[in-house]
């Protein structure tokens, strides 16, 4: 084959794109806050904006890993059952096992992981699709969740349990800084580190990521087993906000967590995705939510929206790529 | 056996000036040739050469940019599989296009099968229609009620011959049909394609194996650089000819070959297998020394690199890096004993074409630009700008997407990310494959410089004027097994070439 | 002996084994043992109200299953389908309690159902958004759009006449049970025996190699989803129809109930291969080891986990195979 070389005219480059979805995004969302401050003008309040803060820790830490999980091309449907298994389990093994409060928690944080760690050996040793085995175990987590609890509650924890999901550190609720620590572990480790940069290439190109002697398989088995890691953290924390364990906790997370993500530009495809994206997806449904609320829709119904949502980014986000023409 | 005469009627298939570029490349430039009823026309050509844009085109998957394709003298327009289908094309590729959970008939008959009362499939005539398919080519052991997930891969072709056949396929496309055959199943395919003749359908064979050109076809035709170069009758040319208007180029101009003292062995296999193509191999590569590999496609040299890099860890035998015996597992772990493996597939296993030209260049050796983890940007780009400066990359910046560069300037990228990690071994796949002749003059001369440094290098290439002109010593590759050795003054295309094909070849059948 | 007749001699017995060690035959042979290994244990297992009860009550979710099977061969995955029946149903009951005609309440769902679930087969096959985000999306539509308008509110006062599952053929069949045995059976039959029912499956195993001789993916994914609707929307009439009042809630879990029919019951997960005789059988094996766990004193909530546990088994046996089988 005889070559013709190329003009040297392409001048796009790859993380402009990136960037120009994100600040997209954030312009939205700083109108949208204009709007809601004057539509309630209460809303604007240091006080009520930290409270909206406490509401989105739990999705928030879920969706950390996700963006990890969704920029190499996988998915975790199991987090929410997840969840639901780690708030029982904190509480079943308080209060049957007679664990002392702390090691109850560390324990459901270690079962978060081992739940987790499930989904990825099974993704990378008997190669399951990622899809595939997190469908199964959404149904069998929850499954383990409702036997073991056999739809008891468990309540009465002691009054420092409740710090982290009711109370105020420094004028910030608690469980805020939590998440914010999680958020710039998770960007800068994105961002700026060796296993960053390995989640992109595998998301972009597996193969060649395995031949450039990456640690592909070994990556992918950390993330997973991080997301149910937070998984069992946010368990904790909701625990905490709510005051008592039940087996139907974190139903329907899985949808807001990966709304969140795909919002905030990770592709559903891989390759693409930031935390700092991730982060303002995770303010904007919190604010969407809000404005809901605010003109009467209750609770239950902003999932309709936050499904809407969720089709209508990966719409656009699909639409944009294919009109970059993607490489 | 060559058939006696071409009917001089009109051609079942004609293309007529051929023309086809994509961005960057010029695959096909005016090619035109034809093949009659009944006649085995064999295409044959380098890698590159442009056989598989060719039978694309004639297949349907897309349209030439000029020229025409023409079926029994009538011109036709081909915008999808399914036309070239309709008049009469039929064409089995490498990778099998089957359906694995399904049988063999209906294999054969989807979307066609023959119906019943109110419209329904009859699988009892869909059985009854494959068992006279199977009849009429002799094939007595194959079930039509099988899986053809279950089926040898000989079977699966047979299966996807007779699908064409129940299409009434007059013109039958094979893609090196005999890449994954035992010699057995290539001999029953032969007598498959001398039925075929027989009951007037054209064959165009796609093949690198001169033996298996002489053993059945009447005609070949030879592409080089995207050109025709040459159609010429089997019975009247010899593989010596058929090899000259394949390559024809002069060697000694292309190859600056300096004088290398050569050291100590850095890479010692012996006997190595694994599964399927690695049958037992043993070699040595000095420091200094630049080793080629050649062979036919199909011969195991990639899957040999691929075994000695970790990607598809060996089965037996033993791998020695610079004396010490050594179990890779991994590339990763490769990498870490100083291997380098540039692989034969760029795009798909040596660039991540969406990331930019910096965090290509990084992407092997991660370790040397981070610290505790945290990558230092300065210091990539750094790395990377040293990089496009001495392998002369031509691109606008470092943050320019990878996958839009030209061929040659991946390419030594994907050479550059490598050499970052400053390996003692580099194993070089196809290294000059699609790239134009200036930057493949430049990668040679690199892979010189780099042999004067002391790299041991191993190149498996198909260009037999490449590998003979680079290389201190030749191997030659067949069926998983080295089957020669040659030093560089012994070294001829000749040699090369008959060790490659084989002494006996595959039966000739009367 | 020539090859041919060895070959032949050689197939047979491998084909009567094959038939007795296909999926379907080893969930007959899994319905009744269990059947019989649990009435042992506690004999009132057996007794006819019993059966009738779990076979009537968990009918429709073989009926949902028969449309879910076609989905997952031909190659995608549909999570909305639990929140759509709830939708249906209430749908239903709600025309029903508003006086409108029985005909028009029976059908309505049928119809929603197509429209709904066709919808979500355009944007997956033309718009090429993957099928979980879809549905996912769709699920969340579905419920919160469900609970917003009704409030989860008890539907009562349904007329007599609107009782679809209360009726009983020629007084000895009831018509869910009627209902589960027709649409496996036409079902089985579409699939098998029309083009279009096998298109579903080269569609599911090789859309490459389906393009290749004709069949088109894209119609053949919206067809499958508008059946699928369909299907769903006789199970949500049976789930309407057979108590005196319809929450107007999504049945939780109900899509991973049906999920796991068409799993267990054959169907890869992968596509291309499964029938949907295997899932009504499958349906019926996991609704008679829910009762099971019952008559031997094990907590029913521990019903989830062994559903979660036979697909997760099921699966990896499926992906085993297939690597096994590519291998070869």
């Amino acid at each position: 084959m005889s070559e013709i070389p190329l003009p040297q005219t392409a001048k796009r480059v790859a993380p402009w794109w990136l960037m120009r979805h994100e600040t997209m995004l954030a312009a939205i969302l700083i109108v949208a806050l204009i709007i809601l401050g004057f539509l309630n003008n209460r809303f604007l309040t240091v006080d009520n904006l930290l409270n909206q803060g406490r509401l989105t820790t739990e999705v928030g830490l879920i969706a950390l890993p996700m963006t990890f999980v969704i920029i190499t091309g996988g998915i975790d449907l199991s987090v929410g059952s997840t969840v639901g298994l780690c708030a029982i389990l904190l509480g079943y093994s308080w209060k049957n096992f007679d664990f002392p409060l702390p090691l109850a928690i560390a324990f459901s944080l270690l079962v978060g992981a081992a739940a987790g760690f499930l989904n990825g050996l099974v993704i990378t040793k008997v190669k399951v699709p990622p899809l595939i085995m997190t469908i199964a175990t959404l149904a069998l987590y929850r499954g383990l969740a409702e036997g073991v609890s056999q739809a008891h509650s468990v309540r009465g924890y002691p009054e420092w349990f409740y710090f982290i999901g009711q109370e105020n550190l420094f004028g910030v609720p608690a469980q805020l800084w939590l998440l914010l620590i999680a958020i710039i572990i998770s960007g800068v480790a994105l961002d700026r580190t060796t296993f960053g940069r390995t989640l992109y290439a595998i998301g972009n190109n597996e193969t060649a990521a395995r031949f450039s002697g990456l640690p592909v398989d070994r990556v992918k088995l950390i993330i997973y087993t991080l997301s149910g890691f937070m998984a069992g953290l946010s368990a904790f924390v909701l625990v905490s906000r709510v005051t008592t364990t039940r087996s139907d906790m974190g139903i329907g997370y899985e949808l807001d967590v990966i709304a969140t993500v795909v919002l905030g530009g990770s592709s559903i495809f891989g390759g693409v995705g930031t935390i700092w994206g991730t982060v303002v997806g995770l303010a904007m449904i919190q604010l969407l939510k809000d404005g809901l609320a605010l003109t009467g829709v209750k609770g239950d119904a902003t999932i309709v929206v936050i499904g809407a949502v969720l089709i209508l980014s990966t719409l656009v986000a699909s639409s944009l790529q294919r009109r970059r023409g993607g490489v | 056996m060559a058939s006696a005469t071409i009917a001089s009627a009109t051609p079942v298939l004609s293309v007529r000036n051929i023309e086809k570029s994509f961005p960057g490349v010029r695959a096909l430039s005016g090619v035109s040739f034809d093949v009659a009823e009944g006649e085995a026309h064999a295409l044959l050509g380098e890698n590159g050469a442009g056989k598989s844009t060719l039978i694309k085109i004639v297949s349907g998957v897309f349209p030439p940019d000029r020229g025409e394709v023409i079926v029994d003298g009538k011109a036709v327009h081909l915008e999808r599989p399914d036309d070239a289908r309709r008049v009469g094309i039929a064409t089995i590729y490498q990778e099998l296009l089957l359906f694995p959970e399904l049988t063999v008939a209906e294999n054969i008959f989807m979307g066609h099968a023959p119906r019943g009362g109110f419209g329904r499939v009859d699988w009892r005539a869909m059985r009854e229609k494959t068992k006279e398919l199977l009849a009429s080519l002799e094939i007595h052991d194959l079930d039509p009620d099988r899986v053809v997930g279950a089926l040898s891969v000989g079977n699966r072709q047979r299966v996807e011959i007779l699908r064409a056949l129940s299409h009434e396929a007059r013109i039958l496309i094979m893609d090196e049909p005999t890449a994954a055959l035992t010699e057995y199943d290539v001999r029953r395919l032969f007598d498959i394609v001398r039925k075929l003749k027989a009951r007037g359908v054209a064959v165009i064979y796609i093949s690198h194996k001169l033996d298996e050109i002489f053993a059945i076809a009447d005609r070949v035709t030879v592409l080089r650089d995207g050109a025709h170069v040459a159609t010429k009758r089997v019975a009247e040319t010899d593989s010596a000819e058929l090899v000259q208007l394949m390559v024809g180029r002069k060697i000694e101009s292309l190859f600056p070959k300096i004088t290398v003292p050569i050291g100590e062995p850095v890479l010692e296999v012996k006997d190595l297998v694994r599964r399927p193509l690695t049958k037992g191999v043993s070699l040595t590569v000095r420091a200094g020394e630049i080793v080629g590999l050649a062979g036919l496609v199909g011969s195991g040299r990639s899957e040999l690199a691929q075994t000695i890099f970790g990607v598809t860890p060996a089965e037996g035998g033993e791998i020695k890096i610079r004396g010490k015996k050594v179990d890779i597992r991994s590339p990763g772990q490769a990498r870490t004993l100083g291997i380098a493996y540039v692989p034969e597939d760029r795009g798909a296993q040596g660039l991540v074409r969406p990331m930019t030209v910096r965090e290509n260049f990084s992407l092997a050796a991660l370790g040397k630009v981070a610290f505790g983890g945290f990558i230092d940007r300065a210091l990539e780009r750094k790395l990377a700008g040293d990089g496009v400066k001495r392998f002369s990359v031509k691109t606008s910046s470092l943050e320019q997407v990878a996958g839009k560069l030209s061929g040659g300037n991946q390419q030594k990228i994907v050479l550059g990310k490598w050499l970052a990690n400053q390996p003692k071994l580099l194993i070089l796949d196809e290294p000059t494959r699609g790239i134009d002749v200036g930057a493949k003059a430049e990668i040679h001369r690199l892979m010189g410089e780099l042999a004067a440094q002391g790299l041991a290098i191993l190149m498996i290439s198909s260009e037999l004027p490449e590998v003979l002109g680079m290389s201190d010593r030749v191997l030659v590759m067949r069926e998983g097994r080295i089957v020669a050795e040659f030093t560089r003054e012994q070294a001829t295309q000749e040699a090369a070439g008959a060790a490659m094909m084989g002494g006996q070849g595959v039966e000739q059948a009367a | 002996m020539t090859a041919a007749t060895f070959a032949r001699a050689e197939a047979d017995p491998r084909r009567l084994f094959k038939a007795l060690a296909s999926q379907e035959a080893l969930l007959a042979i899994a319905v009744i043992g269990l059947a019989i290994v649990v009435g042992l244990d506690n004999p009132r297992f057996l007794a006819t109200r019993n059966l009738s009860d779990v076979l009537l009550g968990n009918a429709y979710i073989a009926v949902a299953a028969v449309g879910m099977s076609m989905v997952i061969v031909s190659g995608n995955i549909d999570i909305s389908v639990g929140s759509l029946i709830g939708v249906l149903a209430t749908l239903s009951g709600t025309l029903a309690v508003d006086g409108a005609p029985i005909a028009i309440t029976w059908l309505a769902p049928l119809v929603v159902g197509i429209l709904v679930m066709g919808l979500q087969g355009v944007v997956i096959a033309y718009l090429r958004i993957p099928a979980i985000v879809v549905t996912l999306g769709m699920l969340s539509i579905l419920k919160g759009g469900l609970i917003s308008v009704t409030g989860g509110k008890w539907i009562t006062d349904l007329p007599d006449s609107f009782h679809l599952a209360d009726i009983e053929l020629f007084n000895i069949l009831p018509m869910p049970v009627f209902l589960m045995i027709v649409a496996t059976i036409l079902a089985a039959w579409w699939m098998r025996y029309s083009a279009r029912g096998r298109a579903i499956y080269a569609v599911g195993g090789n859309a490459e190699a389906a393009r290749l001789v004709g069949i088109s993916q894209r119609r053949t994914v919206v067809m499958v989803f508008a059946l699928h609707g369909f299907f769903a929307g006789i199970a949500a009439l049976l789930y309407a129809t057979q108590l005196r009042v319809i929450q107007s809630t999504v049945p939780p879990n109900l899509e991973l109930t049906i999920i796991t029919a068409s799993v267990v019951g054959g169907v890869s997960i992968l596509g291309g291969v499964g029938t949907v005789i295997g899932s009504t059988l499958a349906a019926i094996l996991i609704a008679e080891i829910a009762s099971a766990l019952v008559f031997v004193n094990v907590s029913p909530y521990w019903i989830r986990a062994v559903q979660g546990v036979l697909i997760l088994v099921t699966v990896i046996a499926d992906i085993l195979r297939r690597r096994r089988m590519a291998g070869a």
